[in-house]
């Protein structure tokens, strides 16, 4: 199974820390914390980060498909990433749980059109607006390369 | 009905309880721990309790118990006698019943 989740959080260093091997181990310690070494035996057989973006703070996770509710409970238990010894506060939202790689993809790029389509509502002046919509509007998509265009159109924001 | 081989310094109630809980958090956790468990009887002399959980948390507890090594320094090992889901029926062991 593969969840998709959000790292949310208040501290704007904390985007730019947001590493995988970080990730995994806060996600990890979470587990052992609730669910105890049973939990984190079974949870731990596969479980990798498979994906990172740092700019929208979104994480894919991959584990088993017999253990992904214990994974799924224990996500609202990571309180912090720490990493270089400094911790940040942060929390992870769950948007997504899918069986492949290709589902939480598609159900990505859907959510990060609403997501554009809600930010530029959401600005509060003119100038920005401006500026957002040239730069989707320079984010063009080849024929061939229909995929990356899709993925460009995720990192045009910011 | 559980029996406890000990070596030294003998549990109260209040004791084993707690050391139940600690087996219950070291393998599962806060979810383990947060297990509603309630020692009924418990004797002192005999180290043996008689403990009630809910029939989804048996293999949870049973196995936390199995693998709880230590009391104390000391190394202890949790012996089930028997379970049952009838209070009556941990009584009697119904196979050495002599008719």
């Amino acid at each position: 199974r593969y969840v998709l989740c959000e790292v949310v959080s208040e501290d704007p260093r904390c985007r730019q820390c947001i590493e995988d091997r970080a990730l995994g181990l806060a996600v990890r310690d979470a587990i052992a914390r609730v669910h105890g070494d049973y939990g984190l035996a079974c949870c731990s057989i596969s479980f990798t980060v498979k994906y990172l973006n740092a700019y929208t703070g979104t994480v894919l996770l991959r584990c088993r498909k017999d253990s992904y509710r214990l994974l799924c409970s224990a996500l609202p238990f990571v309180r912090y990433l720490e990493s270089r010894a400094q911790r940040y506060p942060c929390f992870l939202n769950t948007l997504h749980v899918g069986g492949t790689i290709r589902t939480c993809q598609k159900f990505l790029i859907q959510y990060n059109r609403t997501q554009l389509l809600r930010l530029l509502q959401n600005c509060k002046n003119e100038e920005e607006r401006q500026c957002i919509q040239k730069s989707l509007l320079s984010c063009s998509l080849t024929e061939e390369q229909s995929q990356s265009g899709d993925e460009e159109e995720d990192d045009g924001t910011e | 009905r559980r029996e406890l081989p000990d070596g030294g310094v003998r549990p109260n109630a209040a004791q084993f309880k707690q050391l139940v809980v600690t087996a219950l958090r070291e393998l599962h956790g806060e979810v383990g721990a947060a297990l509603p468990v309630d020692v009924l009887t418990y004797e002192e002399k005999t180290l043996s309790a008689i403990l009630r959980v809910i029939s989804s948390g048996l293999v949870k507890l049973w196995s936390a118990l199995t693998l709880l090594g230590f009391y104390q320094n000391r190394r202890c090992a949790f012996r089930v006698l028997q379970t049952s889901p009838f209070l009556l029926a941990l009584s009697g062991n119904s196979r050495e019943l002599v008719l």
